[in-house]
């Protein structure tokens, strides 16, 4: 299929209803960003997106969109509760794999001496890399308490201050998760793997911030130009994997035996008025509950080591939690379609949540700034900091970008790196890094993704989010 | 196993990892889609001794049985710690498969990791007799 795309004005592109699809694709990006996206499937995937049964105005992609499985990475849909639809694929196999930044009273020439140490120190205390155990061992009973409470649970035991729930998105619990409906491999997957990073694109980096965009937020943020941040990338794990994997075989089989038709298998779903789709839901919320929980103790663990190395107090240090955002999720929202509010499921596959100023969802010390919107870089370029806007409401489902999105496949990344070594041309910019690979330095060097500068401008001018802040690395573990 | 490496290529994904793999037959073609996975996922071999185990998978047609097949194998790596090193499927039709495979314990100090895969995927998944062989394509989610 073809797919043409109609430009609007310079950040936004149309991609008109053809075919079987439901509504027309609307894409955020702009002629550079595009030359990227359409050299691969990203674009047909919006395109399939929209004949889903359901669906709400449009199918979405973000500037940071890239080819995915099923839905694509960087897609926003909403459908609605009656006739629409929830799919596993347009959540994704990492459920709530999210974000969280941290902001500490340190600057920058404190920690610089220091950084080869926190850097040794972070990566000896968090476990990192494939299939990565912790020192937590949950018996059932608990990690059925993780997956119904979240970070509180994480709090309740010991892993940070009640403060960090009001920065978490949902206050780091989603309500209806319902531990009965797992498998038994999904129990079993959970119950080593709490506060534990991960591989792949996962990381914990820390930062400082060196560009102030807007004073006013970047104050409401608490941010100022040579602070030092700490940003944590992680997700739910073997635990969401599973959950996520379970269920999109039981909707494979249900889609077969129907005979619905899908223009791929990866977008199989479930009535979100049925009980599969029900089901999923509680269980999709468990995988969230549990990646909540898993950052607030990654959060925990970073802010002993900092303690440990610079040998100073929790006041001197100061580190607190700014906020936490999932970028991967299904999440039932109140929206305005044609005047009326009414509930919809928003899926969010490599999107993030991003709420304007006085939304009732915010708690009050954002109210009056908007959400924190926390954009990571890859490793080794800037992350960023924004505010949601009230564009998002009206454009997106309340959503904006969540990254940088690739530009190029592990394979080519590896090939392009060959006989190069980017753990030295990092230090050469002064960024220390530590993995446990080679191999993932490779497939996750700086020209394997698209410039995230331009992603956060085409999302600033688009008017989904405002630009508070630039952090620039200063070192990274890996897994 | 992997003395040789089993015959599959890359395909090029952008954001996850790729496998096409060609068979003699379907059997053939299901287990060096399996050999490949391992391939992909880990390295170095392990003197421990092995356990046998014998499986059955069943799915709603070969597309289906291909993405439900490797799942199983995945799942021993990442959910059991169990390093699959032979793979023999004794049946196999458009729904079902019964293999016996013989594993070791992951081991850090001999194998090593390649890749992370968090997922077999039925995105783009393909099944398809060429001529006098059979083809796959399978997305894995990394």
């Amino acid at each position: 299929m073809e797919i043409t795309l109609k430009k609007l004005d310079d950040c936004r592109w149309l991609i008109p209803k053809t075919g079987k699809m439901r509504v027309p694709g609307l894409v955020f990006s702009n002629q550079k960003l595009l030359k990227g996206v359409e050299k691969d499937q990203s674009l047909l995937q919006v395109a399939n997106v929209a004949t889903l049964p359901g669906i709400v105005k449009h199918s979405l992609a973000m500037p940071d969109i890239h080819w995915g499985y099923g839905f694509p990475i960087g897609g926003v849909a909403a459908f609605e509760m009656e006739e629409g639809i929830v799919s596993p694929g347009g959540v994704g196999y990492d459920i709530n794999c999210g974000c969280r930044l941290m902001t500490t009273l340190l600057q920058a020439s404190e920690v610089r001496p220091l950084l080869k140490d926190l850097i040794s120190s972070l990566f000896n205390r968090i476990p990192t890399g494939v299939g990565s155990k912790g020192p937590l061992r949950l018996s059932k009973a608990d990690e059925a308490k993780v997956a119904v409470q979240g970070s509180a649970w994480a709090v309740k035991n010991g892993y940070g201050q009640p403060e960090d729930l009001e920065r978490t998105e949902d206050r780091g619990t989603m309500e209806g998760a319902d531990p009965t409906l797992l498998s038994d491999r999904a129990v079993k997957r959970g119950l080593e793997q709490l506060g534990t990073l991960g591989s792949g694109n996962h990381f914990l980096e820390i930062q400082v911030v060196d560009q102030i965009y807007d004073p006013q937020l970047a104050q409401a943020f608490r941010l100022s130009e040579g602070q030092i941040t700490v940003m944590i990338h992680s997700g739910s794990r073997g635990f969401g994997h599973q959950i996520c994997d379970d269920f999109l075989k039981e909707m494979a089989k249900q889609v077969s035996v129907k005979g619905l038709e899908l223009p791929d298998r990866q977008l199989a779903y479930a009535q979100l008025n049925s009980d599969l789709g029900r089901k999923y839901l509680a269980a999709m919320s468990c995988a969230a509950n549990y990646a909540w929980a898993n950052r607030q103790v990654l959060m925990h663990w970073t802010r002993e080591t900092f303690l440990h190395v610079l040998s100073t107090s929790p006041r001197e240090l100061g580190m607190s939690l700014l906020y936490d955002v999932c970028h991967n999720i299904a999440k039932i929202e109140r929206h305005k379609v044609e005047g009326d509010e009414i509930s919809l499921c928003v899926h969010r596959k490599g999107a993030t949540r991003s709420l304007p100023p006085g939304h009732p969802k915010l708690p009050e010390i954002y109210r009056h700034a908007g959400q924190p919107v926390l954009i990571p870089g890859d490793m080794g370029t800037f992350s960023f900091v924004l505010a949601g806007a009230q564009g998002s409401m009206d454009q997106s489902f309340g959503s904006t970008c969540h990254g940088a999105g690739r530009v190029l496949s592990r394979s080519k990344a590896i090939k392009l790196a060959k006989g190069r070594a980017i753990h030295r041309e990092l230090a050469d910019k002064g960024i220390f890094v530590q993995s446990r690979g080679k191999k993932t330095l490779k497939e996750e060097m700086p020209d394997a993704y698209k410039d995230v500068s331009q992603v956060v401008d085409v999302v600033q001018q688009a008017g989904l989010a405002k630009k508070v802040a630039r952090l620039s690395p200063l070192g990274v573990i890996k897994g | 196993m992997a003395t040789k490496p089993p015959d599959y290529v890359f395909l090029d994904h952008t954001a996850d990892l790729g496998i096409k793999v060609r068979g003699e037959d379907l059997k053939n073609l299901f287990e060096t889609a399996a050999e490949a996975l391992m391939h992909l996922m880990i390295g170095g071999e392990s003197q421990a001794k092995t356990t046998d185990m014998n499986i059955t998978v069943s799915g709603q047609d070969l597309p289906d049985l291909l993405v439900r097949w490797l799942g199983e194998i995945l799942y021993l790596f990442e959910g059991e710690d169990l390093v699959v090193t032979f793979i023999h499927i004794d049946f196999l039709s458009l729904s079902r498969l019964d293999a016996a495979l013989k594993m070791v314990p992951f081991d850090p100090t001999v194998h090593k990791i390649h890749s992370e895969i968090k997922a077999v995927t039925y995105h783009q998944i393909q099944v398809i007799e060429k001529g006098s062989t059979w083809e796959a394509q399978v997305i894995f989610d990394t």
